[in-house]
């Protein structure tokens, strides 16, 4: 009999299934991933190979060679020529000068090989920097040598 | 009311609130998969440098991939290796594991994610790991802003 006086009781209250509050948290949940997707870092990366012996079948013509050194400080030097500040993030005069020598290249059917010289203390984010600028002027062989040229 | 979908038997068009759910719905789980397939690969200690002419990666390719994380330290000038959420403070014991991937899987690729500040020396050591691993194909992680 208590039983069953409960039961009534509960049936009294609404537990029914409401819909506008529903709604309203999922329009507060899907705002927040909206906004959440622009912010979302995404994550590239600069493809290269390790240098090895690898066994061809035709001769291997051999490319012309460009040389990048990164000082300790930032300023980078295209087969000895400072280019750019340390500052410059972007190395407009650096990319410039690669673009035109992958022109060259590719109007000379040969190929362009870069060989990157970093500083021992030289940030990795400047190496970086010169792997952009090297992917703006469309050069894809980069090789990564320790210490300086000489 | 002939052709209208909703219409009510007066004629005016009603408000369906069954489709907008569904509607809502796809939304919200299109968002939240975008958001955490990104989330899921950042590593928050490691401050990745920017560059925005950075090519995509390959989705075929990340099966193929072993994240090699390096942090730095600037307060001590030190930094740590991490592979698989495993440190490596003897960079050199990373060897064997690099070789024993390197033979279950022969595209395997080594995904170098440094924080900007790292000196280039740090980057340069983890290259020859990589390579003594038997790892020739690497790539170098940046992030996009």
């Amino acid at each position: 009999m208590s039983r069953h006086s409960k039961r009534k009781q509960s049936g009294e209250v609404n537990l029914g299934f409401q819909i506008a509050p529903m709604i309203d948290v999922v329009f507060v949940i899907m705002l927040y991933f909206m906004v959440m997707a622009g912010a979302v870092q995404v994550e590239n990366a600069h493809n290269t190979k390790l240098p090895g012996t690898v066994a061809t079948e035709t001769d291997t013509p051999m490319p012309d060679e460009i040389a990048v050194r990164i000082e300790d400080d930032g300023q980078v030097y295209l087969n000895d020529d400072p280019l750019d500040t340390p500052e410059a993030k972007q190395l407009p005069e650096f990319a410039n000068n690669l673009k035109q020598l992958h022109d060259s290249s590719t109007a000379s059917k040969s190929e362009v090989l870069v060989t990157i010289y970093a500083n021992e203390l030289a940030r990795y984010e400047r190496v970086v920097d010169v792997l952009d600028a090297l992917s703006r002027a469309e050069i894809s062989n980069v090789t990564f040598q320790a210490g300086s040229p000489e | 009311m002939a052709g209208g979908g909703g219409g009510g038997e007066s004629g005016e068009p009603e408000f369906q609130i069954a489709p907008m759910i569904d509607v809502l719905l796809v939304l919200l789980i299109f968002f939240m998969s975008i958001t955490s397939a990104e989330v899921l690969k950042v590593d928050k200690k490691i401050t990745l440098p920017i560059s925005a002419h950075a090519k995509k990666r390959d989705p075929e390719m990340s099966k193929h991939e072993i994240a090699i994380n390096i942090r730095w330290d600037s307060k001590q000038n030190q930094s740590l290796l991490l592979v698989d959420d495993i440190a490596y403070p003897a960079i050199a014991d990373l060897i064997p594991y690099l070789k024993e991937r390197r033979a279950k899987d022969d595209r395997l690729r080594a995904v170098i994610r440094g924080d900007k500040l790292l000196p280039a020396i740090e980057v340069q050591r983890v290259m020859n790991l990589v390579g003594e691993g038997g790892i020739a194909d690497i790539s170098f992680a940046a992030s996009n802003k």
